[in-house]
């Protein structure tokens, strides 16, 4: 069988799996190991557990106002403990974007303006920004580097994050990057 | 209740409670007590599988066209909804809400399966 037309793509992967062990590499020996974000880690599993038993106990009508007032306590203890805890994943995250823009830029330098897949479905527009960027021609379903290096990073980093228990506490995040502030109604 | 087989559930597990066998196991065993975490981690590594097994099979075929993206949603989304509610007879409520249990891990199934999809297509079919 002739060498696969695309073969490039397979060493694409394999250059964004060795830059996400690298990564996760980095932020372990940074973060994750110290005995601060440990503490931290679990002090907001530990809140919103409780925060969670109280929600259930609550939902019967007698709930008494110290309960309530706990609950606010845990509630803002929460959110200090992730606020603390993304203050120290900070650190990391600026060496982290190191190794990922010299592994970008090395990509890109390998395969400028050459389609390395081919996508099984035309992209919309918007997409085709980064799936087409910098190709020659206007076919659609031709796949740059960009993209494929995106979706290689995206998936095999969180997922990695998540077999290694680096990834962010449902409890602090659990509510997304924009978390609006809710109101307390009194 | 400490379940007799937990014992030494792996160092590399020194944050997260349970390891992915074990979640497996517990799903298997059709648990009635999930936590939080542990229903949001079982179903996320559902959805990767789903992900990465629909990908290669869309692939193999080849299917192709951007309709394909919108049927591997739907259905990934019916298993998932289809194991916490149906199976394991949980209610979405009592763990953030339905939209909840179903985002976990979404987007990254989403890009594993288009990247499954991608790389099978582009290595087999040409």
């Amino acid at each position: 069988m002739a060498a696969a037309r695309y073969g490039d793509a397979l060493l694409i992967v394999a250059i964004s799996f060795v830059s996400a062990i690298v990564c996760e590499g980095i932020s372990w020996v940074l973060i994750y190991r110290t005995t601060n974000y440990k503490s931290l880690r679990s002090t907001i599993d530990r809140t919103q557990k409780k925060i969670d038993q109280m929600k259930l106990q609550t939902s019967t009508p007698a709930v008494t106002k110290s309960k309530s007032k706990k609950m606010d306590r845990y509630e803002v203890s929460l959110k200090e403990s992730s606020r603390d805890l993304s203050l120290s994943k900070f650190k990391s995250g600026a060496v982290v974007a190191v190794v990922l823009i010299v592994v970008f830029s090395l990509l890109s330098s390998l395969f400028e303006g050459k389609a390395v897949a081919k996508l099984p479905f035309a992209p919309i527009p918007l997409v085709q920004k980064m799936s087409h960027r910098g190709l020659p021609g206007d076919d659609a379903t031709d796949c740059a580097m960009v993209f494929l290096y995106f979706l290689c990073s995206v998936s095999i980093r969180s997922n990695l994050q998540k077999l290694l228990g680096f990834s962010p506490p449902r409890g602090a995040a659990g509510q997304g990057m924009f978390a609006i502030p809710e109101q307390k109604m009194k | 209740m400490g379940s007799a087989e937990g014992g030494k559930v792996g160092e590399k597990q020194i944050l997260d409670g349970d390891s992915i066998a074990s979640l497996f196991k517990k799903l298997a065993r059709k648990d009635a007590t999930w936590d939080r975490d542990q229903i949001g981690d079982v179903l996320h590594w559902l959805r990767q599988v789903i992900g990465l097994i629909c990908g290669i099979v869309w692939g193999l075929f080849p299917l192709t066209g951007f309709g394909w993206i919108v049927v591997f949603v739907a259905l990934s989304s019916a298993i998932v909804y289809g194991v916490y509610s149906l199976y394991l007879r949980l209610d979405g409520e009592d763990f953030g809400g339905d939209a909840r249990l179903l985002q976990e891990g979404f987007f990254a199934s989403m890009t594993l399966f288009l990247l499954g999809w991608t790389l099978v297509y582009s290595l087999i079919h040409f």
